[in-house]
């Protein structure tokens, strides 16, 4: 960014809303089994591995902090994985949970690949104001950042559309996935409540 | 070519994971905690102490290849969300 010299920062972001006509609760747990229902892996499967690397509780606060490493199948397109060489991506997940104020925020990022990408999303899930016992509200931030003289940078342009083209249609089966967890689990408490 | 020889290798419905038995008993443990107690004010307590203990030694112990280094090491350069005096799964990342 020094004065002087053109620096071409090749960024694109994207933002998403969402409401869940379930309390905050219910979207975060459903949240945290996204990725482990085996009926939902078969949307989600791009999704391979999911470890949890460390977790921590505050039991003080009631913050919970917990990091996970996620194996994601990303098939480029022919010129893509003539650059880069594998369809295999790993990132690390991390997530803070604040049970008193009621809110939890992802925040995930690529490990491999740093050489020619740099991918985060942010998630955020919080009481919708017009709703707080009611409704949730996430929103969801994903930036992707092509480095600058990498063997990609001649292409980002189009790599970059495939990044949100795919991105988006991740976001789609995630939220298909996280509204049928729900509603699972709001059948789940209301059997249990008898 | 066929496309449906390439889905069957992406969605292996077991894992192949050496520690996906420990990882869901721990994980089942954990969303269990989470549902029943965490998000309904009962954050006092440890809980799934040992199922955890038993998955991470597992990671420690299968984990040690390129992969898990690595995600340390991401996780560290990354400013992790942990304060100080955070535990570390891997005493020594074995090599």
């Amino acid at each position: 960014m020094a004065g002087g010299s053109f620096t071409f920062v090749m960024v694109k972001a994207y933002a998403q809303e969402h409401i869940y006509k379930h309390p905050w609760e219910r979207v975060t747990s459903a949240s945290w089994r996204k990725f482990a229902d085996p009926e939902n892996k078969r949307t989600l499967s791009h999704i391979l591995e999911v470890d949890t690397l460390n977790r921590k509780l505050d039991t003080l606060s009631g913050k919970l902090y917990t990091t996970r490493a996620l194996t994601i199948h990303a098939p480029g397109p022919w010129f893509v994985r003539k650059v880069i060489g594998q369809d295999i991506c790993h990132c690390v997940e991390s997530t803070v949970v604040d049970a008193q104020s009621k809110s939890m925020q992802l925040t995930t990022r690529n490990v491999s690949l740093q050489k020619f990408i740099e991918v985060e999303e942010k998630i955020r899930y919080d009481p919708h104001p017009d709703n707080p016992t009611g409704w949730t509200i996430c929103r969801q931030e994903t930036s992707i950042r092509i480095k600058p003289l990498s063997a990609l940078a001649s292409m980002a342009e189009k790599v970059e559309q495939r990044c949100a083209e795919r991105f988006m249609q991740n976001s789609v089966k995630g939220r298909e996935v996280m509204e049928r967890i729900c509603k699972y689990l709001e059948a789940e408490s209301s059997g249990m409540a008898l | 070519m066929g496309a449906a020889s390439k889905r069957d290798k992406k969605n292996s419905s077991t894992s192949t994971s050496p520690c996906a038995h420990l990882r869901s008993a721990y994980h089942n443990c954990f969303n269990q905690w989470y549902s029943e107690k965490f998000v309904k004010g009962q954050w006092d307590k440890e809980e799934c102490v040992s199922e955890w203990q038993k998955y991470r030694d597992c990671l420690s112990e299968h984990l040690d290849d390129k992969h898990l280094s690595r995600f340390l090491e991401a996780e560290a350069a990354f400013g992790s969300v942990f304060q100080e005096g955070k535990e570390n799964p891997v005493e020594n990342s074995s090599k």
